[in-house]
């Protein structure tokens, strides 16, 4: 979001980056080899890796894929990681939207905590993560578990444990891309309509949701590529209950080591086009908005 | 009386913005709040809009106890100084936005946004975003948004505050216009004098959390209650211990008046129209004159020349050695 936040400032400001071009920028030499460097990190990190992935998948033209695709197994981890990954998402767009409206809008004890700890998912390791929801949740030890066992939802190694856990490890990516939006925005539009009669809902509504709609459709999207692919968190807490609770991600670690690797790249593959679909989803949306500015 | 303000106290933290403020806006002028940045001119009135609440003290609004009463309910218009247009609706959007929370029927809504838009005179420009309008433009619509809902009562914190000399001077005037046609209780915020004097049917003087003078422009410039008042609307000099306005400082080249005070003129500068002369007296004094360029011609005012200056005997000197 950082960067719509940047093309703001730059249609206000008539004569942008104009204090902040460097002397150096304008030598040719320094110029191609900064791209140079940019482009080699991007190719080693990024494109090479993952341009493989694509090529060993399609090595047999669409075999692979239709041959993983007709694995039950495979449609099977597919079809429950989606099912994670949207509901991780929609929890953490709703508290999401609400912990970024209670960060930025309101003032309250404990507000500099809260907002350290929202960071806590990005820094403690995903494993870590999950064994803490095994520790809580777990039907025969856990502080809630036996309890809620007792009400008939099990948590681990289940579907909940497994929303939670992608959940968790996600939660800060749709506050984050939407407090910087909402603190640029400033209440004054808010404050307006309440004083033309709206009520904090049609404020909402009305004013704050379009606002910060691309900041949420942004961090949605995010959030939902990561929950994807999420492995670390979600396979503790899944536990060794055969297929049932293996998402797609944990699939491609199985089958890779079942030698069955043509299945975990197509698998793999599958999983990055779905990551990249979203993406592209979001660039193409944001231009129409540009113009609409 | 239209607006009652009574004992407001209003603090943040260890700092008092509004110290026991009470003052009565009457119903269909247009009212001036005017002081110094950080005086607590637009505390009060985002009190009485309901934006901030009281610590302490009363509201009324049109006979109707509003001290409670959350900012939707009380029905004030209320214009920003950054406009606060609502960025994703049109022009026509933002002025009907009031009107359709409230649920009028479409028909009476379009209706009321052409009459307003034409009133402010941007009903060519009703489909355009907010973002396509100059600054001067968003104020005006943020204006018809505010009377949309035919408030009873239109708040404006430093309207034009944000725009640069010449719009403001315009939009001053047409703000007067205005209110002339509408008629709606109307109070500004501003720390322009010079936009108080010539807007306003009277003037709150505010400085540092307390009401200094209450009174129509005239009154002010003439009769200030306190040296702040009087520094505050204008400009003042020191003429043998009296506090006089500049062009209220009759000057001379002989000692034709009596108790005149004698010195030396140490500046002459011409801006525009008028020339403004400092002169050093004998008694150690720096007094200001300020005269039209006709009149300093004629006297053949230039510097190091020795001259006598005195206050106006026409101009009453109300602030008469005070402290």
């Amino acid at each position: 979001m950082a960067s719509q936040t940047v093309e703001a400032t730059r249609t206000r400001d008539p004569h942008p980056r104009s204090t902040a071009r460097g002397p150096h920028e304008d030598s040719p030499a320094v110029k191609w080899v900064m791209r140079v460097l940019v482009v080699a990190y991007l190719f080693f990190l990024v494109a090479w890796p993952t341009s493989l992935v694509a090529k060993n998948t399609f090595a047999n033209g669409f075999q692979g894929i239709s041959d993983a695709l007709s694995d039950p197994d495979v449609v099977h981890a597919l079809k429950l990681s989606a099912i994670v990954a949207v509901a991780a998402v929609l929890i953490n767009l709703v508290f999401g939207v609400g912990m970024a409206l209670l960060l930025v809008r309101f003032d309250f004890p404990g507000k500099r905590v809260l907002n350290a700890l929202i960071d806590v998912p990005l820094s403690v390791s995903p494993v870590v993560v999950g064994l803490a929801l095994v520790l809580v949740y777990n039907g025969r030890y856990g502080w809630f578990g036996p309890w809620l066992e007792d009400q008939g939802l099990q948590v681990v190694f289940a579907k909940p444990g497994m929303i939670m856990a992608t959940a968790f490890v996600a939660l800060p990516l749709v506050i984050r891309e939407v407090v910087p939006v909402l603190e640029d925005m400033g209440d004054d539009q808010e404050q307006a309509a309440r004083s033309l009669g709206a009520n904090a809902w049609q404020t909402f509504w009305r004013i704050t949701l379009p606002g910060i709609k691309w900041a949420i459709v942004y961090g949605v999207v995010l959030c939902l590529a990561r929950s994807l692919g999420e492995f670390g968190a979600v396979k503790v807490v899944a536990g060794n209950v055969g297929g049932e609770s293996t998402t797609a991600p944990m699939l491609v670690q199985q089958k890779y080591q079942n030698f069955q690797q043509e299945t975990a790249y197509s698998v793999s593959f599958m999983l990055a086009f779905a990551a990249v679909l979203c993406l592209i989803v979001v660039a193409l949306l944001r231009p129409k908005e540009g113009d609409k500015k | 009386m239209s607006i009652e303000v009574r004992n407001v106290t209003k603090r943040f933290g260890d700092f008092v913005a509004l110290e026991d403020v009470s003052v009565s806006l009457p119903t269909g002028q247009l009212t001036a709040l005017l002081g110094p940045s950080g005086g607590g001119k637009s505390t009060l009135l985002r009190i009485i809009a309901g934006l901030d609440t009281a610590d302490e003290g009363t509201v009324t609004i049109e006979g109707t106890e509003a001290t409670n009463l959350p900012a939707r309910k009380r029905n004030v218009g209320f214009v920003f100084q950054h406009y606060a247009v609502f960025k994703h609706m049109t022009v026509a959007k933002n002025v009907a936005f009031g009107l359709e929370i409230r649920k009028k029927p479409k028909d009476e809504v379009a209706a009321r946004v052409d009459e307003l838009l034409r009133l402010v005179h941007l009903q060519q420009f009703s489909h355009r975003l907010p973002s396509q309008l100059s600054g001067g433009q968003r104020q005006r619509m943020a204006l018809a948004r505010a009377l949309a809902v035919e408030p009873k009562v239109l708040l404006l914190d430093e309207p034009f505050g944000a725009l640069d000399a010449k719009v403001r001077k315009e939009l001053r005037e047409w703000l007067r216009r205005l209110h002339d046609e509408v008629h709606v209780t109307t109070v500004f915020v501003t720390h322009d004098q010079e936009e108080a004097m010539e807007v306003s049917d009277e003037i709150v003087v505010i400085n540092e959390g307390r009401v200094e003078q209450i009174g129509s422009p005239d009154d002010l410039y003439d009769k200030p209650a306190n040296d702040f008042v009087m520094g505050f609307l204008g400009e003042v000099t020191r003429v043998n211990g009296e506090a006089v306005r500049p062009h209220d400082v009759d000057i001379s080249t002989a000692p034709v008046l009596a108790g005149a005070a004698q010195g030396t003129i140490s500046r002459v500068l011409r801006v525009g129209f008028e020339v403004r002369v400092t002169v050093l007296t004998d008694g150690g004094e720096e007094v200001t004159v300020q005269l039209t360029k006709a009149h300093a011609n004629a006297l053949g005012l230039h510097e190091d020349q020795t001259v006598w200056v005195s206050p106006n005997p026409g101009a009453v000197p109300a602030m008469s050695r005070a402290v």
